[in-house]
């Protein structure tokens, strides 16, 4: 179940199906670059940013070791 | 249940639950028609793993009924507002939730709203303040908060890009975030040809205006797959690691262009070191602090330090250093003195002003170094008023008063030009006639080889 207390725009919900296709070109691209650049040995040194993605490996670690 | 009259303001929007003060401590009530999300955000380690990464705020469950569960969360001294973040500060708000948001859904969750309130600062880093902004992600459904990410973080952060980051302020009149339209209108014609600015922002504006009038609910919304969905956050998040500012930065040289040499400037420092030591201070504000560069001289020994500036972009020098030394007790954030934040929002009351925060801070130090002359002289501030402003959030005041033969008092005076004679009261006398109204001083000394005199007071 969801619930809103705000208006979340219609225009907003819409446009999410196109600004969808266009990350998606622009994700497909830039990893299409990236494998061309790592083949060329062009590989460019990564900003200092972490990546959008969370580890998460140590999170269970203590209860699955037994 | 718990009685409970000191409702936070803060917390009304959501009808999932709401903070109140029991005493000192702050605590979350959630309702039963949030319980299921709670449990399932809570036995499936969503909540432990986000915890564990630093991206929400620690909570201890306090009691659990039917009728309502009480957390309360870790505390946090002072919380800082969106239009007190500096660009670096910003970007790292921004990443946050959109990490959170990919992370929620991979296990089945969404942010339901995206607000940049969500967020503060603690120890150093961005955390994610409201636990109950969780709720199940229903498969092939859009991101309700989308709009709201875009006017809370994108939007304020292009904007900066283009004209300059004090843009931040903005969101002291908008407290929903900057409507898309606004954002549209004000961006340069080219960004609509950026493959991330023209969807996320321009088509937007023009798909809300288009649909503005659908009263009935009747358009369809399309749908939205998951991996569609991973791809609108993913872009986001690498546009906005990408993004910087396009003004030149004048920072980073500030305390070359001081007018005293490098010996008084470190003897600067041991002075105040050697005054603020012995008041085993808790907690100390560093007003107009610049990059922190003085604040940092009692780093190793007062846990909780704030640090701010008019000049945002000292304040994003100061967090970058904060990020890079790892500092968890120094808290930089951007204030001007003669305009602190307001209480905004509804009733005044939803976001507290900056002088109410402090109050609550509650500071044992206050630092106010090479500030008055510009309260005094740019703003027109006698020293009365500045006397009283300064006591109602101060115990220990530190206040460094450069005399009329120093060289930036003397070029303030100058641009007066025929009002220079307004201005005769500037001076020692009157200066500690002023403050002795709301202090008492404890000790008075020049500061080496500079114009300047160096005052230890206490409130009255």
């Amino acid at each position: 179940m969801n619930f809103l207390y705000f208006d979340p725009g219609l225009g907003a919900m819409i446009v999410q199906a196109v600004v969808a296709v266009a990350a998606g070109v622009l994700l497909f691209s830039k990893n299409a670059m990236y494998k061309i650049k790592t083949l060329l040995g062009l590989k460019t040194k990564e900003d200092g940013y972490d990546s959008i993605d969370i580890d998460e490996d140590d999170t269970e670690s203590d209860d699955e070791k037994e | 249940m718990t009685k409970k009259n000191n409702i936070h303001e803060a917390s009304f929007r959501d009808p999932s639950g709401y903070m109140f003060y029991d005493g000192d401590s702050l605590r979350r009530s959630i309702q039963p028609i949030y319980f299921p999300q709670y449990k399932k955000l809570t036995e499936s380690g969503f909540f432990k793993t986000l915890i564990k990464n630093n991206l929400l705020i620690s909570h201890a469950e306090t009691s659990v009924s039917d009728t309502e569960i009480i957390i309360t969360p870790e505390k946090i001294p002072f919380i800082t507002n969106p239009y007190e973040w500096s660009f670096e500060q910003y970007k790292q708000a921004a990443l946050l939730t959109l990490k959170i948001q990919k992370f929620a859904l991979s296990k089945g969750f969404i942010l339901k709203d995206a607000s940049s309130y969500n967020v503060t600062f603690h120890k150093g880093n961005p955390i994610f303040i409201d636990t109950l902004s969780f709720d199940f992600y229903e498969e092939n459904t859009p991101w309700r908060a989308y709009k709201q990410f875009i006017t809370h973080f994108l939007g304020p952060l292009v904007l900066a890009k283009f004209h300059g980051n004090d843009i931040f302020n903005m969101m002291q009149t908008h407290i929903d975030g900057i409507p898309v339209k606004l954002i549209s209108s004000m961006l340069p014609s080219k960004t609509r040809l950026s493959s991330v600015l023209y969807p996320n922002i321009h088509l937007l504006a023009k798909m809300e205006s288009k649909h503005n009038d659908d009263y009935k609910g009747e358009t369809k919304i399309a749908k939205l797959s998951k991996k569609a969905h991973e791809n609108i956050l993913e872009s986001l998040y690498n546009y906005i690691s990408k993004l910087e500012l396009k003004e030149a930065t004048e920072w980073g040289d500030y305390y070359s262009k001081t007018n005293y040499d490098t010996d008084a400037f470190s003897k600067k420092k041991d002075l105040i070191r050697d005054w603020v030591l012995p008041l085993n201070a808790d907690s100390l504000i560093d007003i107009g602090g610049n990059d922190g560069t003085f604040a940092r001289t009692v780093l190793d020994s007062i846990p909780n330090i704030l640090v701010t500036d008019i000049d945002r972009n000292a304040v994003d020098y100061n967090y970058k250093q904060v990020i890079k030394n790892k500092e968890k007790n120094m808290l930089p954030f951007v204030c001007d003195v003669l305009q602190p934040a307001p209480g905004i929002g509804f009733d005044n009351t939803e976001r507290n002003s900056l002088i109410d925060r402090l109050k609550d801070f509650d500071p044992d130090v206050t630092l106010a170094l090479a500030l008055i002359h510009h309260i005094t002289l740019s703003g027109n501030v006698p020293f009365e008023k500045s006397a009283s402003f300064f006591a109602s959030f101060s115990n220990y005041l530190l206040i460094e008063f450069p005399k009329r033969e120093d060289s930036w008092v003397e070029s303030l005076l100058v641009r007066k030009r025929e009002f220079i004679n307004h201005f005769d009261f500037y001076n020692e006398e009157n200066f500690e006639k002023g403050f002795s109204a709301y202090f008492t001083l404890e000790k008075k000394t020049i500061v080496e080889g500079t114009q300047r005199i160096m005052y230890l007071y206490k409130k009255k």
